[in-house]
């Protein structure tokens, strides 16, 4: 019984401890004047955090979209309110599915070959011999990553919207047969730029910090091992699936509920 | 070098794509800017009831939208609902004063909005006027509570 | 302050967790001299080369070089302290997203504001004393071993630094590598007239080039001296690590239980 509460507090400590120095490491590493080279350094993190994470974003968005205008028309045609199915797909798109399995894919993409590639960095002693020569690692390899990832995942988000209310007009309307007109016309009727494609901006914005931190983090505190990095890489996609779904529900109540 | 320019290449159209698909769901998914753009004036409307009509329902004539209810407020002398719709311009001081405001569904469950008929009178409306001629929302349960009364009563 | 040691170390004590590293370790590392530091596997060499380039901070004890305390820089300082010294990583560490040639010229675009020409001739010039000047344009992960510890070198000592720290330089290397890098550590040294660290366990290699050495072991300097001094050493954990027996005082067997009635309670314990 006394290990056990030794244990828990430990763990405790631990925890506080870990969130500690990944707040400072957050702060160290965004904070600072951007130079002429971590322009660069950015659009090149840019290019693999971003546009290779393109495709695998852009096909999950339209294959969701196509199934959210399956589902929803068989569920709209009883109450013969297939007209509305517009509204639902850009709806559910724009509040929810879109960020969230957007966050989900890119912390699967993105965040874990993050990990791996500081992890990797690390373990090499690559890190060290950049602070030996007086460049200060979280500057030069970790900010301009942590930077790539909160720009990439609010872009991916607007695409991942884009082709799945392609996708559902594309089932919708082509394949179905429900009224052009009346897909587009309601979807513009219900939806809102602030409150529902503003407010699911702000959540991909949301997530994006959440899980780029959690993926450079990781990948610069682990132990410079193989067994070190390939556990960091499963902690992260771990970490950041679970933060972004919890935190979905956290903003989705502020945003959406009652007392918000 | 040339390696180098194709990804910058690549990352600006990567950011490009993303601010037009931004726009593309500002203007075609959420209709910003596809109902009452630049000028526009305001009529004011009083309702027994509203029922779902909510801000930026769309405002209709004959089947046209012609503008959007922008504030809805009670108003406390009449204790009645006092709606205040936006317009387009084109349409001011060619509204005449008895044109009707009815609060209509779209289709069984589908959302509200206003309905604007135009009448005969003379005189027009004019910029912060209020349509006398109004007809409330139909509630459903009001509906189904008349009819069973009446099917009491006989 | 003696003006003619470089680095000085004083009672220094570190620990990492619950295990003490070094226990009152003092050091002095002559002016344009080579100095190795030699001990047994685990005994925190590459610790002690971290403590001197100001990664890590001592739990007491100083660290001086060129008569400034290391840890009590603030790290402006302590980045340009860094300036004037170079460090080679066990693993050479060349940045895997650069060139060869980008990798060397790396510390001088980020330290000096030289025009392109000029850093061009400065990194081919570095490139040339390795030897590797035809392997500018490879990436590091084209090069073998040996190779890329010859690029790292060349990097090191891109700014022409006063004091090169080199940790484990020989480790994994087949001989002819090992007989480059031997001849190419101690002819930089005397080309720049540098001070050099050179950590190793090693020995033959470590002592054909070095100076002066320190034996470290169980946290303290356990023997120090000349190379052909610490051959002649009488010390019998000195002369079992110089000469590489072994058993001796470092045994051979990990402290267990008497093997006679181990064997036989094999089967009765469990």
């Amino acid at each position: 019984m006394k290990h056990r509460i030794t244990a828990l507090g430990r763990g405790t400590l631990d925890a506080v401890d870990a969130l500690g120095r990944a707040g400072m490491f957050l702060f160290q590493s965004s904070v600072g004047v951007p130079s002429r080279e971590g322009w660069h350094l950015w659009l090149r993190q840019m290019h693999f955090v971003g546009v290779l994470s393109l495709a695998i974003i852009l096909v999950s968005g339209t294959f969701i979209g196509m199934v959210l205008g399956l589902q929803g028309y068989t569920i709209l045609v009883d109450f013969g309110a297939e007209d509305a199915l517009g509204q639902m797909v850009a709806l559910s798109l724009l509040r929810e599915l879109a960020p969230v399995v957007a966050a989900l894919l890119f912390a699967g993409r993105a965040g874990s070959a993050l990990t791996a590639e500081i992890g990797l960095m690390k373990a090499t002693e690559q890190l060290t011999s950049m602070e030996m020569i007086g460049v200060d690692p979280l500057r030069r390899v970790v900010a301009p990553r942590l930077w790539a990832g909160f720009v990439s995942l609010p872009l991916l988000t607007v695409g991942f919207s884009v082709v799945g209310i392609w996708g559902g007009y594309l089932v919708g309307v082509q394949w179905l047969g429900v009224f052009e007109g009346s897909y587009w016309s309601n979807m513009q009727g219900s939806v809102d730029f602030i409150a529902d494609i503003g407010n699911g901006m702000v959540k991909s914005v949301f997530f994006a910090l959440v899980v780029t931190w959690i993926a450079v983090f990781q990948g610069y505190d682990l132990i410079p091992t193989s067994e070190g990095i390939s556990r960091a890489t499963t902690r992260t996609v771990v970490y950041s699936s679970l933060a972004v779904l919890g935190l979905d529900f956290v903003l989705t109540a502020l945003m959406f509920g009652e007392f918000g | 070098m040339k390696r180098s320019k194709m990804m910058e290449f690549g990352v600006g159209l990567f950011m490009l794509a993303g601010i037009v698909g931004l726009v593309f769901l500002g203007l075609r998914v959420s209709g910003l800017g596809t109902g009452v753009s630049g000028e526009t004036f305001t009529l004011h409307a009083n309702f027994a009831n509203i029922g779902g009509l909510k801000p930026r329902s769309k405002v209709t004539l004959a089947g046209v939208r012609v503008g959007q209810v922008s504030d809805i407020s009670l108003d406390p002398e009449w204790f009645d609902a006092r709606v205040t719709m936006t317009l387009d311009a084109s349409l001011e001081g060619k509204l005449p004063s008895d044109t009707a405001a009815a609060i209509l569904t779209a289709g069984l469950l589908g959302e509200q909005y206003v309905g604007l008929s135009v009448g005969g009178a003379p005189e027009m409306l004019a910029d912060g006027d209020v349509i006398r001629n109004t007809q409330q929302a139909l509630v459903l349960e009001e509906l189904i509570q008349q009819f069973v009364s009446n099917m009491a009563r006989e | 302050m003696d003006d003619s040691s470089l680095v000085e170390v004083e009672g220094l004590h570190f620990s990492r967790g619950e295990k003490e590293i070094f226990r009152g370790v003092d050091l002095r590392v002559p002016r344009g001299k080579i100095t190795a530091i030699m001990g047994p596997s685990g005994t925190g060499k590459t610790t002690l080369l971290k403590l001197i380039g100001g990664q890590l901070v001592p739990d007491s004890g100083r660290v001086r070089i060129d008569g400034q305390d290391v840890h009590r820089l603030s790290r402006r300082d302590l980045f340009r302290l860094r300036r004037r010294m170079g460090m080679l990583f066990q693993s050479g560490a060349l940045f895997s997203d650069l060139s060869v040639f980008e990798n060397v010229a790396f510390p001088l675009r980020v330290h000096t504001d030289l025009p392109e020409a000029m850093i061009r001739d400065t990194v081919l010039m570095k490139l040339e004393s390795v030897g590797l000047r035809g392997a500018h344009r490879l990436m590091p992960s084209e090069l073998s071993g040996g190779m890329s510890r010859r690029v790292a070198l060349a990097r090191a000592v891109a700014l022409d630094p006063e004091l090169i720290l080199y940790d484990e330089p020989f480790v994994g290397q087949d001989p002819i590598s090992k007989g480059v890098l031997v001849e190419l550590i101690s002819k930089v040294n005397q080309a720049l007239g540098l001070t050099s660290i050179v950590v190793s366990h090693d020995i033959k290699e470590a002592l054909s080039i070095a100076d002066y050495v320190y034996v470290i072991a169980d946290g303290q300097v356990m023997a120090q001296g000349t190379p052909t001094s610490l051959d002649v050493d009488r010390d019998a954990r000195v002369s079992q690590f110089i000469h590489g027996e072994p058993d001796g005082p470092v045994p051979f067997h990990y402290p267990a239980a008497d093997y006679f009635s181990d064997i036989m309670a094999g089967g009765a314990r469990r």
